[in-house]
């Protein structure tokens, strides 16, 4: 899970090797922070795959590659 | 999870926090009172669970999105300097303290820094792309790799 300068730096830096999904840095922003805002809450509850899945889904992040299972 | 583990993981967490850094077995355990056998045994059901992550040794390696060791990816947030796991924690780092932030990190083709500023959870360099290369469900086959 890593960040590059842009599109181009990841298609060189794969050489052709299957790649596996590459997002705007700002669609990452908002993944951080629907997945980590609740992190420290002192009453945190571990996130249901479900809670999870739905992030996901919801930022447009779906097809099978992004299926939790 | 149990309630209790829940407790020692919040509590770990919170030391995590006020420490900068990864709290031993006998720092969450002062905190609550308990044996600090029970803080192990109570990790290393996190561990299981996916809420935390152990090093072989039994010592936190991740607390995602914090990190015990250096990495690639550091984050200046809340007065503190502090590694994260990869990009997608560099960025939750920020989220977690709830605090702009600036990550640093490198480009892994070109090995240039990636500076990137995050006020009230937005970048201000837009330029930079996030790269998952393992799908969703393979995630915690191996974390670290992940």
């Amino acid at each position: 899970m890593l960040v590059f300068r842009s599109e181009a730096h990841v298609k060189r830096w794969l050489a052709g090797r299957p790649g596996g999904a590459t997002i705007p840095i700002t669609k990452l922003a908002d993944l951080a922070t629907a997945w980590w805002s609740d992190r420290l809450d002192p009453d945190w509850q571990p996130h249901a795959r479900e809670q999870n899945q739905a992030i996901l889904d919801r930022l447009g992040l779906v097809g099978d590659f992004w299926r939790l299972g | 999870m149990s309630p209790s583990d829940v407790v020692i993981r919040n509590a770990t967490y919170a030391a995590f926090v006020d420490l900068g850094r990864a709290p031993g077995t006998h720092e969450v355990a002062e905190r609550l009172g308990v044996a600090t056998t029970d803080v192990l045994a109570a990790w290393r059901r996190l561990h299981e669970g996916h809420a935390l992550v152990l090093d072989d040794n039994g010592a936190i390696l991740m607390a995602n999105p914090f990190s015990a060791i250096e990495t690639p990816h550091r984050v200046e947030a809340a007065g503190r300097t502090w590694f994260a796991n990869c990009g997608w924690d560099a960025f939750g780092i920020g989220a977690a303290l709830g605090v702009d932030c600036s990550i640093h990190t490198t480009c892994p083709d070109c090995s240039e820094r990636v500076d990137i500023e995050v006020r009230g959870g937005r970048p201000l360099d837009e330029s930079p792309v996030f790269h998952v290369l393992v799908p969703a469900r393979e995630w915690w086959t191996d974390i670290r790799f992940t």
